[in-house]
């Protein structure tokens, strides 16, 4: 081999694999794009839609559930050693509610939507790609990314939302169980305590950061799911990745959406 | 041609109890894996020190895409110092609005090391070195690697489980490190650059609480739920099945059960330890 063509040869491999970060992104993007278009392009695939807020529900009911009960008894628990130290402990209610409306819920929405709905769906789209289900579909002239991302981030989105209305609910309620039973706080002073510095708007803000979480989740599962290759360590390293991507980006979606959140809800 | 099958008795009763007693050997059979895992760590550390020292340098430096980022390094970071920045944000603003923002240090050097890292941290880990443990573990077993393993006289679940276990635990403790630092940075950065509280200030009520063995506790707390952690994902690595597909899904089931097993453990160590007297001093 000429000495020259295998340096330009090399240097046009490294350049290839620099470039592929900003390739996935840009793919990233272009599919996101061709969602939001397709959503409000019919046929809209109901039947589809539908399936997939059951399937994305089945898998994160359970693990929600059983993460809201103990992140919020912790919370709680931490909080009322507090109070309890500073002779405060009638407001163990005001710190349960700030810390279960304001950060638990939608840290454990998150927590199940990128952990338990994001990884369920893209295995299965991985699955599909794998199987070559979508390139039939487009020889069919069907467009996957119609019939089966957009059903699936709107999936995503509804049951996220949904989601951190139960934990929220179910959050408060093993707040006031432990509190009242193991710690003995008056029932009467921690349901009073719950709304002294929370209210409707951080459960609006809370219910936007839930909406924000399912919709990048749905996405970032979908493209990996769409974009898998290589047999079973391509479909298991797409699966973590999507769980590594979907905890970045939501963490940080959290951030600054409380950031913004913040300055219409403290008074 | 009609078949005929002979009627069961109590056909549903039998289903009920055949899917009670499946899962129950599910059960039994993770315990006997967990067990084995566990049992065979001196073996591993003994026998198979090459494959643990490059099991410790993949998961330190992450695999395949995830290394193009920084791997676990940069991921643990940045998760923790997301939720560093909210003690900042939350704690700093609901704390101003009943006037005393002064303790947003207070607040940094409490829930920080008592409830926010350890939890962000095993989540992280789950999402990272559990979730790529049982990715590459699912792939051997689909490829039949595993297999080919045991008939060439190594013992698999040593050589694939105790070691991961055993690299999880010691890439945690530089992990763990990183974590409780990125997660103070970041609430004293946003603390005193973003919403301008005097330094000395938030230095003063952080020193006064930051408790050492606090500290001590949340660290120990972080290597067992790593030990707990590592063991789910390498249980669902070890028994994936069904193809492509099956390895996709084993990882996404393995992150659903350590995540909740993760969250019942920071529950139970948190209250074995500050459960008595809440280890929490005041005024001393």
């Amino acid at each position: 081999m000429h000495p020259v063509g295998g340096v330009v040869e090399a240097s046009v491999v490294t350049a290839y694999q620099l470039g592929k970060p900003v390739r996935v992104m840009g793919g990233f993007f272009a599919m996101a794009l061709d969602g939001m278009v397709l959503t409000f392009t019919p046929p809209f695939a109901w039947r589809e839609y539908l399936l997939q807020t059951w399937f994305v529900a089945r898998v994160s009911m359970l693990p929600a559930l059983m993460m809201t009960l103990p992140y919020s008894v912790i919370l709680t628990f931490i909080f009322n050693i507090l109070l309890t130290e500073i002779g405060a402990g009638d407001f163990s209610g005001t710190g349960a509610a700030i810390g279960t409306v304001n950060q638990i819920a939608p840290i454990v929405t998150v927590l199940v939507v990128s952990g338990a709905g994001s990884t369920a769906m893209c295995a299965d789209l991985g699955a599909r790609t794998i199987r070559e289900e979508l390139d039939a579909m487009r020889v069919l002239g069907i467009n996957p990314v119609q019939r089966l991302v957009v059903p699936r981030v709107l999936a995503a989105t509804t049951v996220a939302l949904a989601l951190e209305s139960a934990v929220t609910v179910v959050g408060l309620a093993g707040a006031f169980f432990f509190t009242v039973y193991v710690q003995h706080v008056s029932a009467g002073a921690f349901v009073t305590g719950l709304t002294t510095l929370t209210g409707i708007a951080d459960v609006l803000v809370s219910m936007v950061k839930a909406t924000l979480f399912g919709y990048a989740a749905g996405l970032i599962a979908c493209y990996k799911g769409i974009s898998v290759g290589g047999g079973p360590a391509g479909v298991g390293n797409a699966v973590n990745e999507t769980v590594v991507y979907t905890f970045m980006t939501l963490f940080a979606i959290n951030v600054i959406v409380t950031a913004v959140g913040i300055q219409f809800t403290v008074s | 041609m009609t078949l005929t099958v002979p009627s069961r008795l109590h056909p549903r009763l039998q289903r009920t109890t055949n899917v009670l007693v499946r899962e129950w050997n599910r059960i039994g059979s993770q315990m006997r894996f967990y067990a084995t895992t566990l049992g065979s760590i001196p073996d591993a550390v003994i026998n198979y020190r090459t494959e643990l020292l490059r099991l410790i340098a993949a998961m330190g430096l992450g695999t395949a895409a995830l290394a193009m980022i920084g791997g676990t390094v940069v991921i643990v970071g940045f998760l923790t110092m997301t939720t560093g920045a909210l003690v900042a944000v939350q704690g700093y603003n609901q704390l101003a609005s009943v006037g005393i923002e002064a303790l947003t240090g207070f607040a940094s050097a409490y829930f920080n090391v008592r409830l926010i890292v350890p939890g962000t941290a095993s989540v992280a880990l789950s999402a990272t070195i559990g979730a790529g443990a049982t990715a590459q573990m699912g792939a051997m077993r689909i490829n039949e690697e595993i297999d080919a393993l045991e008939v060439i006289g190594i013992r698999s679940v040593s050589y694939l489980a105790s070691t991961r276990v055993v690299a999880g635990v010691i890439v945690v403790i530089p992990l763990y490190c990183i974590a409780i630092m990125m997660a103070f940075l970041a609430s004293r950065a946003g603390t005193t650059a973003v919403y301008g509280q005097g330094s000395g200030v938030y230095d003063h009520y952080f020193n006064t609480f930051l408790s050492p063995r606090d500290i001590i506790w949340s660290f120990l707390q972080s290597v067992a739920i790593t030990v707990v952690v590592m063991l789910v994902h390498t249980y669902y690595g070890y028994t994936a099945h069904g193809g492509p597909a099956g390895v996709g899904e084993a990882v996404g089931r393995a992150v659903r059960t350590s995540m909740v097993v993760a969250a019942v453990e920071i529950v139970l160590i948190t209250l074995a330890v500050y459960g008595q007297s809440g280890n929490f001093h005041l005024a001393s």
